[in-house]
């Protein structure tokens, strides 16, 4: 079905341009919608009127399927998720589905077991730990 | 997955709009650009368009000479959210049929999960149809899915994007 047959997030290829290209985490989205909203809210009084249903459908989206809630928790996981060496796609997909265990990580994106990334068990367990550690004192 | 991008666009706007004052300009090349996002709704390659987040520049306007329209180059960054093949995501239940199921995730609605590719689980009809497994797990109508997008489809006429997936692998299946 996909026209281009080698994308394959799985193996992280999903073309240069999404490499690179910054990936926000559903818990950064929430924010930058909730904070949009906001902003209509002051201008009309029906801003569920002035937004385009992809705002709308996202935004509700976001809001049930957030991790972190608090604003300094959301830039504490892109922070901590940093040191890893990840790509901006690994570290989204890591925040965004918080894994339990090491197994459940790699399966969630394969590519960070790849040789050369440095990412053995030990260091994923405490990527782990530091994220659910982040969650615990939200 | 949630992108951020930079984009370039080109924002007309008609003579009757120009106004001296510098603040209404920006106002008129604002509300237009947000128009015009918001209609374009979606593109193949950045997927669906969600907002735009902040307006980088804009640049010197150039006169169209048959029509006295001016055309301003815009600078912006736009959230937008596209579905990619092998990537593990989110969803939730909205159509339960006899063959598979339905699902939403961020501003895509046209998810299909088959029967096929959720082997475990079996069909049982009734007022709420749903799929239950020997494991005693369910998918029916607003249940939450985790699960793996096999391919995207890009409906150029509705501007749309479909996706079938799949919740064979590890760590696939409903979500508390």
């Amino acid at each position: 079905m996909s026209g281009e047959e080698e994308e394959n997030a799985a193996d992280l290829k999903i073309g240069e341009e999404f490499l690179k290209a910054k990936c926000l985490m559903n818990c950064e989205v929430a924010l930058i919608l909730e904070h949009k909203y906001e902003q209509l809210q002051q201008m009309s009084e029906d801003p569920m009127n002035q937004v385009s249903q992809v705002f709308e459908k996202s935004l509700q989206y976001v809001k049930r399927f957030s991790r972190y809630k608090n604003p300094d928790a959301v830039k504490q996981v892109r922070e901590v998720l940093k040191e890893y060496q990840l790509a901006e796609f690994e570290l989204c997909v890591l925040g965004n589905l918080c894994p339990e265990t090491v197994e459940e990580a790699i399966a969630m994106v394969p590519s960070i077991k790849y040789k050369g990334r440095g990412l053995d068990d030990e260091k994923i367990e405490k990527m782990l730990s530091d994220l659910s550690l982040i969650k615990r004192f939200e | 997955m949630f992108l951020k991008t930079q984009l370039s666009w080109n924002v007309i706007i008609p003579a009757e709009n120009l106004d001296a004052k510098g603040l209404m300009l920006q106002r008129s090349i604002i509300v237009r650009l947000m128009d015009q996002f918001a209609r374009k709704k979606a593109t193949k390659d950045l997927g669906y368009f969600l907002a735009i987040k902040d307006l980088e520049s804009i640049g010197e306007g150039r006169v169209r000479e048959l029509t006295g329209e001016v055309l301003f180059p815009v600078v912006f960054t736009a959230i937008s959210f596209k579905l990619f093949r092998g990537e593990i995501l989110e969803g939730v239940v909205h159509k339960v049929l006899k063959h598979g199921v339905f699902l939403r995730s961020g501003p895509v609605e046209n998810i299909y999960l088959s029967n096929l590719k959720m082997s475990d689980y079996t069909y049982s009809p009734g007022e709420n149809p749903e799929f239950l497994s020997e494991k005693a797990s369910k998918i029916g109508k607003d249940v939450k899915l985790r699960f793996m997008v096999i391919g995207t489809k890009w409906m150029e006429a509705e501007r749309e994007i479909q996706a079938l997936v799949s919740l064979e692998g590890d760590y696939l299946g409903p979500v508390s």
